[in-house]
């Protein structure tokens, strides 16, 4: 059973069983199980090298791309296996977006970077893609800042702009679940207040699942929130009982900054 | 950093042993001036009161600080966030020591036979020690003994307050030292009150549980 | 007066630093500046000599073999024609090559074997190139010399140049890119011409104007497999004609020597050469500075 203490009334949206994940011969996740619920914001914290990342890109498989990994164990979105279902992976990422640690906009304009999803899956109406960019920019709060340069280059923003647009594009596809991967590391405090913001207000109508260094971050947006440690899953809860009173000597040490 | 923040930590500790030894120290000379009569012990107990309320203001600083500086969160953020209201309660126990000694020249010749008083003010200062321990050395067992005992005081101060009541009915002379008296064990039973609280924050601060108002966790019904 | 040494002490490495600092600044400026002026001498002495021969009428006549007064109006029109014609084998070959070998191919030891012949290649002396040519395109294809036989062979060496650099220039796209664009859920076809290609655009550009360049100037290959005569047509547009190019009539006017004004024929011929080098790299920049412009 999956280590949470909250019975919530949400629908489970994605579910890992006794996961263990490996790059070669390297061990990186070793039997997570745990439930990430609908509609709500999960983080995930720990040190560095703890395959928190790894887990995340498991569920779009992105990782899949650049190494030979082997994956054993169930990992599922809304009940259907990820793995063995059936489910393409390029169909998978289209459910389930995801948003870069460094933004990382295609040296393109503002523009051809919002309709980049939507013009793979073929739609090539002009009408529907300005519909779909001015949307999407809308939901990432940057429409008004840009909607005056949409042909200029993505380029030409800043990190925070950036990483905002990356949050744009991946909505352009209409995802279910938006994984965020230490989204706020590259950007100054401000940037980073904006996209927390962005984040409560994303959680309504995505499941997101976000990781990150920053403790207080994972307190201020996520309702709940996971500690990995060595490629395990220590303890995971609603995130003000983790940081208030965490169950777990290493989850308290990890979130007070005792640890090691 | 951690270390900077741990030896924070424990400088505020440190200021609340220091603040609740002070309230010891009060409650025992307004115990002694209440039973000898002794209305220089008790101006003393008076003037302690000034430098307990002097560290109520640093120590509630200390945690402001605290809070805004370093971001506590699990175990330091109880610490800090009990110690908060840990810090009221020891200055409301000194402020009762006052009251007390205040009644000291209204209360002689004594009137209570037996040593039901001093059993009262004894069971006071020791749960007042006991919650102080229980928080200097993280000891949760000497906290619940601390809740526990305060039902023990209750009882004794009903049976004083009983006593003072049969002994007004019989003798109207007695009614101005009785009445004053009557405050005198009102205010141990508060201390007791405090001493429980101060238990409760205790326990909250070690196993992170509020343990305060048990009926309300009970099933109705 | 340790208070008042300690300071002195520090300065020290600082000064010392700020004075290699110029040193190196100055030495690395004289060899920039020796480099510049001389391509600049060298430049400017073949067009010095060349000018008074480049008039419209060396561009539009057609060259004599026995008198003075020829134009090179055939040589410049086959060069064009057949860096265009080997261009046309190459660019689809090489960077078909080039992303098979940064996107697909694996680890194994074809590839490895498949690396080393296209290092190899790469590494063949032209004129070994020219003998290889000759040999199965003029004689055993029997395709005598023509300007398919000389394509055919500046193809083989311009494929090597632009593999290796359509593949440095997609293993140079950075790999968030590249995440982001699986990360929307395109396939790796999708993400190699709508990300990669454009990205490594400019890098491939450079690239194939290097190649283009070097097959322009080619005259070893030339002789042996496009021949040093001009077809008596103009323009002539069939692969199977003979094909001087202008490296190739340099070379051979200056060799022969029936010509009495060879030597301002081939100083003209150069010059053209450097011009249209020129236009050539200038044309590419503009290219190269419009895609730059719109992406970043």
């Amino acid at each position: 059973m999956p280590i949470t203490d909250h019975q919530e009334q949400k629908p489970v949206k994605l579910r890992a069983r006794n996961l263990d994940f490996s790059y070669g011969d390297k061990k990186v996740l070793d039997g997570i199980s745990m439930d990430i619920f609908a509609e709500q914001a999960t983080a995930i914290i720990g040190p560095s090298g703890c395959g928190k990342s790894t887990f995340l890109k498991c569920f779009n498989r992105i990782h899949e791309v650049s190494s030979e990994v082997r994956v054993a164990g169930d990992l599922e979105i809304d009940g259907v296996d990820i793995f063995r279902g059936g489910i393409h992976e390029v169909e998978l990422r289209r459910r389930v977006g995801m948003v870069f640690q460094k933004p990382n906009p295609f040296p393109k304009s503002i523009y051809e970077n919002v309709v980049f999803g939507p013009k793979l899956f073929g739609v090539r109406d002009r009408d529907i893609l300005d519909g779909i960019a001015e949307e999407s920019l809308r939901k990432a709060a940057l429409w008004d800042e840009v909607k005056d340069r949409l042909k200029e280059s993505a380029m030409s923003m800043s990190g925070g702009q950036q990483q905002r647009l990356c949050i744009a594009r991946a909505l352009a596809v209409n995802p279910e679940v938006l994984l965020m991967d230490e989204p706020c590391s590259a950007l100054d405090p401000i940037a980073t207040a904006k996209i927390e913001e962005l984040i409560f207000e994303l959680k309504k109508e995505f499941t997101v699942l976000m990781v990150t260094h920053n403790m207080q971050q994972a307190a201020r947006v996520s309702d709940y929130t996971a500690f990995f440690w060595l490629g395990r899953l220590i303890e995971m809860g609603p995130t003000e009982r983790i940081f208030t009173n965490p169950r777990d000597r290493m989850t308290e040490d990890y979130i007070s900054g005792r640890f090691g | 950093m951690v270390r900077h923040f741990d030896s924070e930590l424990q400088d505020l500790r440190d200021g609340l042993m220091a603040m609740a030894g002070q309230v010891e120290e009060m409650i025992d000379l307004s115990q002694a001036a209440v039973s000898e009569g002794s209305s220089g012990k008790a101006e003393e107990v008076k003037a302690m009161d000034r430098l307990v309320d002097e560290q109520e203001l640093k120590l509630d600083q200390a945690c402001i600080d605290l809070l805004a500086l370093r971001s506590p969160i699990a175990t330091d953020l109880r610490l800090i966030a009990s110690s908060l209201k840990i810090i009221p309660e020891i200055e409301r126990i000194g402020d009762h020591c006052c009251n007390i000694a205040r009644r000291v020249p209204y209360i002689h010749p004594p009137i209570l036979a037996g040593d039901a008083l001093e059993r009262l003010a004894g069971e006071t200062r020791g749960m007042v020690r006991q919650a102080v321990d229980a928080f200097v050395n993280g000891n949760a067992e000497l906290a619940r003994e601390v809740i526990a005992a305060d039902d023990k005081v209750d009882v004794l101060y009903v049976q004083i307050y009983k006593d003072l009541l049969r002994i007004m009915l019989a003798d109207p002379l007695c009614i101005e030292r009785a009445s004053n008296l009557i405050i005198v064990i009102k205010n141990w039973e508060r201390i007791a009150d405090q001493a429980t609280n101060i238990a409760e924050e205790v326990l909250f601060i070690l196993e992170g549980v509020n343990v305060k108002h048990p009926y309300l966790h009970q099933p109705e019904g | 007066m340790n208070l008042m040494q300690k300071p002195r002490m520090r300065m020290k490495p600082q000064a010392l630093a700020r004075w290699t600092d110029r040193i190196m600044r100055c030495v690395l400026w004289v060899i920039a500046i020796g480099f510049i002026a001389v391509l600049l001498i060298f430049v400017g002495a073949i067009l010095k000599q060349g000018w008074p021969v480049l008039n419209l009428g060396f561009f539009t006549k057609m060259p004599e073999s026995l008198d003075a007064g020829g134009g090179i109006k055939p040589e410049l029109f086959n060069s064009i024609y057949l860096v265009a014609l080997s261009l046309a084998v190459s660019l689809p070959t090489g960077i078909g090559a080039g992303i098979y070998l940064a996107e697909y191919a694996g680890q194994g030891r074809v590839l490895r074997f498949f690396r080393l012949c296209i290092e190899t290649l790469a590494g063949t002396p032209s004129i070994v190139l020219a003998l290889f040519g000759m040999i199965v395109f003029v004689q055993t294809l029997g395709w005598s010399f023509s300007l398919r036989a000389g394509a055919m062979t500046l193809a083989l060496l311009n494929i090597p140049v632009i593999t290796r650099v359509t593949e440095m220039s997609l293993r140079s796209v950075p790999p968030d890119l590249k995440e982001a664009s699986y990360g929307l859920g395109a396939t790796k076809l999708q993400t190699i011409l709508k990300v990669l290609l454009p990205y490594s655009a400019t890098g491939i550009l450079t690239g194939v104007v290097l190649a283009a360049g070097r097959a322009f100037g080619e005259s070893a290959i030339l002789v042996f497999t496009a021949g040093t005569n001009v077809s008596s047509r103009f323009p002539d547009f069939r692969l199977t004609a003979p094909g001087e190019s202008l490296a190739v009539h340099l070379w051979y006017v200056t060799s022969d020597g029936t010509l009495p004004d060879a030597r301002e024929i081939a100083a003209g011929t150069a010059a053209a050469m450097i011009l249209v080098l020129l236009i050539l790299n200038l044309g590419v920049r503009f290219i190269d500075y419009r895609i730059r412009k719109r992406t970043r």
